[in-house]
């Protein structure tokens, strides 16, 4: 009788969680967005000869690299104003869009490291080839280097998904109403402390059953896609 | 790509632009902002029993709900709770993500600088300790040098430790200084006493007591941002909450939600109350 | 020397930079304390994670069975679940469920404190990430080189351990390096758990004395600082390991 009270009381709370990781899962995605785009310019300004463009490039990437994430959440949080003015259009920014703002500069980092690393990568002589037959450094980078690159930065750039989604908790340090947090207010509110064990299993289950699957797909696809 | 895509309009979709025209003419003016918008939005915590917590459907329950929804309605605007912790509710009062705030915040001297608190105060509590009964301290002085647990953030954690000589070992919430306690991890919870006596109410708790003496009683206040304090906004707050004291109001959201009646409310209705009827 | 240090930073609150850790005494403890706390979780928590990777790395690569099989489970659940609900379920639902030991008082003791449960907790995450970088080091061992110890007489289990395993670390180093910063950063979360480290001190001092701002750029460079001192050990030691003729696997 306790038992299937006890159940039904936290399968009421189930859908509050699921909407917070929903939350976990938009905020992952814009992320991974936004990281990857301005991550491939960062990675290109790593590779540039162009001691202005290389080293603030270089000095962005290590310095995001090396910030813890809860940190850098922080920041955005508490520095970005929560209403901008555009052109007289009031836009606000919630705590959620501004987690998810400070999350694309690890993540842009990090991919900016996986875009150095892969077009290191490519053997030296395809460069020499290329310079022999005449293209410039733009065209050989973007017609035969990255196109080879693509598939070999496809694997880490799925682990570093999965590792940013596994790092979105965190945003509820600074408040917002994400999975974890949700979980906490449930078990807060039904003050009986047997619904920690079941509540906090569904939560690892929610994540392991998103993640699990992405890696498996980026070992998968790292197996296709080997060179060797 | 397409669902990126489509992700990325739903969610600035979500962003909103909130009509702009009607709130820009208002300028500075909080409360004519509030009313245009239709919309009050009122920081609130969302782990303190019974004063703010969750409903299932994810709305928010509690005395300081109340408290806001009534404001709200006599502003004649929708009340928007907004979830806020320690680590971030005068942040978001200053940046406008929110422009009042209900979350047991206590008005010290330090937090002033921040921000500015409406005054009557609404609510009062001093800070003690929750003691399993085989612990017959009477004193404070008794207890130097244990562990207790207690919430991050809280005012009195550093008092606590200076004055009283606890250690203290904060979490992030009620539910995680429960648990701690359960497993031993501290021997007492440090608390708001008019918590523990919510707590001593139910027979969850019946083997533990609050022998020591409270100490600090210090008001909690209604946070607004400093330019609002003498402004229309501010002084509105701080006529309805003189109105609630003075019928009673506050009295009974505190039997409602289970809290026997504070010494404070009491005092405050009984300055405040009519003279004639 | 130290008045003067403190009148400077109290000068400095009172036009705006508030460090408190550095002219009130009771909040330079508890950040003494929180760093402290810090640079022993990662200390220990690295040392363990290598242990637990270099341990489950042998085992998924000499056996098949039982063994090998628990540990794929334990690297997929540690690697696809976040580190803060992992910490979260060992320090209070596991936590809750474990025997109570009792004091002179004659209260509940916990056997096991808030400190050892963050670091068994980052010690099995962090181990999971290194098995993966083992195992990767393990795979640019070229074959030839367990064939020829193969053909010199060695065991299967001898020669991994005295010609591939060597060899292996060697390759692990970046990889690895990378894992242990990214444990420097993920010591943070131990604070969710009451553990009195450097971002719980921190929450604390400016609970109190509302310099958010200031305190977490002292959080940010003090983290620069470490991860930059954990790659930099890591490079001394992959230097100082170095074998003549190898470069960095097949890959280049």
């Amino acid at each position: 009788m306790n038992q299937s009270n006890l159940l039904a009381q936290i399968l009421e709370w189930m859908p509050f969680v699921l909407q917070g990781f929903v939350l976990n899962i938009l905020m992952s995605v814009l992320a991974i967005a936004i990281g990857t785009t301005v991550g491939t310019f960062l990675g290109f300004g790593q590779i540039s000869p162009n001691i202005l463009i290389g080293a603030p490039a270089k000095l962005a990437t290590q310095l995001f690299r090396n910030a813890p994430w809860l940190v850098l959440l922080f920041y955005c949080i508490f520095l970005m104003p929560y209403q901008v003015n555009i052109g007289g259009v009031m836009i606000q920014l919630p705590s959620w869009l501004r987690a998810t703002i400070g999350f694309s500069f690890p993540v842009a980092a990090n991919f900016s490291e996986i875009v150095r690393g892969s077009v290191n990568s490519v053997p030296r002589g395809q460069w020499e080839a290329a310079e022999a037959l005449g293209y410039s450094r733009r065209a050989t980078l973007f017609r035969i280097i990255l196109p080879q690159c693509v598939t070999r930065m496809v694997p880490p750039w799925m682990n570093l998904y999965a590792l940013l989604l596994t790092a979105t908790p965190l945003s509820m340090i600074v408040g917002v109403e994400e999975a974890l947090g949700r979980t906490q207010a449930a078990v807060q509110a039904q003050s009986d402390s047997r619904v920690l064990i079941p509540m906090y299993l569904a939560l690892l289950a929610m994540f392991f059953l998103y993640t699990w699957p992405i890696n498996r797909l980026s070992l998968m696809l790292e197996r296709r896609f080997r060179t060797k | 790509m397409s669902l990126k895509a489509l992700v990325l309009t739903a969610a600035l979709a979500a962003i909103g632009f909130s009509a702009s025209a009607q709130a820009q003419s208002c300028g500075d003016d909080t409360l004519c902002k509030v009313k245009a918008a239709g919309v009050l939005k009122i920081g609130t915590k969302d782990d303190y029993v019974p004063w703010s917590y969750r409903a299932p459907d994810g709305g928010f329950k509690g005395m300081e709900v109340d408290i806001g929804t009534k404001i709200a309605e006599t502003l004649g605007v929708k009340a928007e709770f907004v979830k806020v912790t320690s680590a971030n509710r005068f942040e978001f009062l200053a940046q406008g993500q929110i422009d009042l705030m209900i979350a047991s915040a206590s008005d010290t001297a330090e937090r002033r600088k921040v921000v500015s608190f409406v005054h009557p105060n609404y609510y009062s509590s001093g800070y003690t300790l929750l003691l399993p009964k085989a612990v017959t301290a009477t004193e404070w002085s008794q207890l130097s040098g244990q562990t207790v647990c207690a919430v991050q953030g809280a005012w009195y954690n550093k008092p606590a430790q200076e004055e009283l000589g606890l250690k203290v070992q904060a979490f992030a919430g009620t539910a995680e200084t429960e648990a701690a306690m359960t497993q031993g991890r501290c021997i007492a919870l440090l608390e708001d006493d008019n918590q523990i006596n919510v707590r001593l109410s139910n027979p969850k708790w019946a083997d533990y007591h609050k022998p020591l003496p409270s100490q600090a009683d210090t008001p909690w206040g209604m946070a607004v941002r400093q330019s609002d304090h003498a402004a229309p906004f501010g002084l509105a707050i701080a006529g309805m909450i003189a109105e609630m004291h003075r019928d009673g109001s506050l009295l009974e959201m505190e039997k409602a939600h289970g809290i026997a009646n504070s010494a404070f409310l009491i005092k405050m209705h009984e300055a405040l109350k009519d003279h004639i009827n | 020397m130290i008045t003067n240090i403190q009148t400077f930073f109290q000068d400095l609150a009172s036009s705006g930079i508030n460090l408190t850790i550095f002219y009130d005494a009771f909040d330079f403890d508890r950040f003494i304390t929180g760093l402290g706390n810090t640079l022993l979780l990662i200390l220990v928590s690295a040392f363990l994670s290598i242990v637990i990777g270099a341990g489950c790395a042998a085992i998924l690569t000499l056996s098949n069975g039982f063994a090998a099989a628990i540990v794929r489970g334990y690297i997929a659940l540690f690697r696809n679940t976040p580190l803060i609900v992992q910490m979260y379920f060992f320090y209070f639902a596991i936590g809750s469920i474990m025997p109570v030991g009792r004091n002179e008082l004659g209260l509940p003791q916990p056997l096991i404190s808030s400190f050892s449960w963050a670091v068994l907790s980052l010690s099995l995450y962090s181990g999971a990430f290194n098995t993966e970088t083992f195992r990767a080091g393990i795979g640019a061992v070229h074959n030839s080189y367990e064939e020829a110890a193969l053909a010199l007489g060695y065991g299967k289990r001898q020669a991994f351990f005295s010609v591939t395993a060597p060899l292996a670390l060697r390759f692990s180093f970046a990889s690895l390096a990378n894992n242990l910063v990214d444990l420097t950063k993920a010591t943070t979360v131990a604070y969710a758990v009451g553990v009195a480290e450097l971002l719980y001190v921190s929450n604390q001092i400016w609970s109190d004395s509302l310099n958010t701002i200031e305190m977490m750029n002292v959080m940010l460079v003090i983290y620069l600082v470490l991860t930059g001192a954990v790659v930099f050990i890591i490079n001394r030691v992959e230097a100082a390991m170095r074998l003549p003729g190898f470069g960095l696997g097949d890959g280049q």
